[in-house]
């Protein structure tokens, strides 16, 4: 990826690419797959380095993760709050978009009231996805994919009957944040 | 990205201080142009989509024809997902997954002139007002704020464009004012034609697994079913209720849609059975929530973009109840 690249998908953020260049951007966003998941690094990284939502992890924690992905494991913070939170859907639109590198940076976006963790086996990508993946749940426990499933095709009928604006906030939120639409199998026909 | 921030920003100021410098009239008229805008124009634009601690940025495609709109929703960052409402199917395609949910589109016929429309019932749930804004996307911009009355909806700051009413920028806020949820257009095109294509998927699905409900659902009709919430919101009622099938729950289920004429509440009532959730669960993807509870062996689920407190409220109050058809024809 070309420094012209790079600076047209950071002035593409801010709002201050030219049109006919967002464009430009825009077709090539949609047709090249490696450089969409590169922008989503990028959003990702962006949203690290400007953390918009409170305090960060801290280093030693950051490192400590690095460190089980180079080994193979990866320690996945486990919520706790101190008193009931709703569930934030995971997101695998990142877990599968993104490269081990960035659950580092990922993972400094976790609050330090977010930190007890536990010890996950497994390969160490895998691992990283599963633990970007995990990140957003704030509550104690995962919603099982029966449930999560089951809410996904509630939100997208819900959506239906919303107006204009609440429909695209949905839908964003769907493309988004993946309330568990592909986690489970569907039981109903198919067509080709 | 600074963008985000300083519209975030004048979310929780306008929500909380904005002054009233325009007749609750003028606001109401300019809700009016809006909705009419977002169905009736073309328009291409790009937009930030941000919840939370997250941003996406996403592209919008919505082509009026002469039978009805379409519209297109890509996300751009990573995972290429889109969402495409043709005619008569909202299609969602899902290549990470290699997935395209197929549903049917309902939003036609009788259930949009069963919603609502503003007036002096609106006014008693939601306060709005209309100023001057800055510049956006060098357009002029007027600011509407929906400020609710009670803490068990939202409140909405929209930034619409002075010439065409078109929304440049919307602010989600919770009931204290604090921003939940903000899209931030970037680019916004409104050409006279777009190209049928342009609504196109640019995902190649070909190997793709197309899943479908399994029958299209009855056509809405404004009736009670057998069940009912006991706890609804102050000026929210029922606005349609259908059975129908939902991707992933093995039983047809009830679906009551409520309205208090600009936020929107489903409640989903299904037969309970041993794989089904957890009693009371509470889930949230943007600025939507959801709340799920066991009613008399059935789940219970109520959906809706307004706090969590009032969908576990609503869901919660949930009843069977005995209410006699209503002849063929005959709307409630």
């Amino acid at each position: 990826m070309t420094d012209r690249i790079r600076e047209q998908m950071s002035a593409l953020l801010d709002g201050e690419l030219p049109g006919d260049e967002m464009g430009l951007l825009v077709r090539r966003l949609e047709r090249d797959e490696q450089l969409r998941r590169a922008f989503g690094n990028y959003v990702l990284a962006g949203e690290a380095l400007r953390s918009p939502s409170g305090p960060l992890a801290s280093a030693r924690f950051a490192a400590k993760v690095s460190a089980a992905i180079d080994a193979g494991t990866v320690e996945v913070p486990q919520v706790r709050p101190a008193r009931p939170a709703p569930v934030r859907w995971a997101r695998p639109a990142i877990a599968t978009a993104v490269a081990a590198s960035a659950a580092v940076v990922a993972v400094l976006l976790v609050k330090p009231a977010m930190q007890e963790t536990a010890v996950v086996a497994g390969g160490a990508v895998q691992q990283a996805q599963r633990a970007l993946a995990s990140l957003p749940i704030i509550t104690e426990s995962s919603p099982t994919p029966a449930h999560s499933q089951r809410l996904a095709g509630y939100l997208m009928a819900h959506s239906q009957f919303a107006g204009a604006i609440g429909r695209r906030n949905v839908w964003s939120s769907v493309l988004a944040s993946d309330p568990g639409i592909t986690r489970a199998s569907y039981e109903f026909a198919e067509t080709p | 990205m600074r963008l985000v921030r300083a519209a975030l920003a004048l979310g929780v100021m306008g929500l909380l201080s904005q002054p009233a410098r325009a007749s609750d009239d003028d606001a109401r008229a300019w809700l009016e142009r809006m909705s009419e805008a977002l169905a009736t124009r073309n328009y291409v634009g790009l937009f930030t989509h941000t919840t939370g601690r997250q941003s996406e940025t996403m592209r919008i495609v919505h082509r009026v024809g002469r039978n009805g709109s379409t519209e297109r929703l890509v996300s751009l960052d990573g995972s290429g997902r889109e969402i495409v409402r043709t005619l008569s199917e909202v299609h969602v395609y899902l290549p990470d997954r290699g997935v395209v949910l197929v549903e049917p589109r309902t939003d036609q016929g009788s259930l949009s002139k069963a919603l609502p429309a503003p007036g002096p019932q609106f006014d008693a749930l939601y306060e709005m007002r209309i100023s001057d804004g800055n510049k956006l996307l060098g357009r002029k911009v007027r600011v509407l704020d929906i400020r609710p009355r009670d803490a068990q909806r939202y409140g909405y700051r929209l930034w619409l464009d002075e010439e065409t009413a078109m929304p440049l920028r919307t602010v989600v806020a919770d009931g204290r004012g604090r921003p939940i949820e903000l899209i931030n257009f970037t680019q916004l095109d409104m050409p006279r034609k777009i190209d049928s294509k342009e609504i196109e998927a640019a995902v190649d699905a070909a190997g793709f697994r197309w899943v479908r409900s399994a029958r299209p659902p009855p056509e809405p009709r404004p009736m009670m079913a057998g069940w009912r919430p006991t706890r609804l919101p102050p000026g929210f009622r029922l606005v349609a209720s259908r059975t129908q099938v939902i991707p992933g729950v093995a039983l047809p289920v009830q679906h009551l849609i409520f309205s208090d004429g600009f936020a929107s509440i489903s409640v989903f009532i299904e037969p309970g059975s041993p794989s089904g959730p957890a009693p009371s669960q509470a889930s949230s993807v943007g600025s939507a929530h959801a709340f799920s509870t066991l009613v008399g062996g059935h789940v219970v689920t109520a959906v809706g973009e307004v706090p969590l407190e009032t969908v576990r409220d609503v869901a919660t109050s949930v009843v069977p109840v005995q209410i006699p058809q209503p002849p063929p024809g005959v709307s409630r």
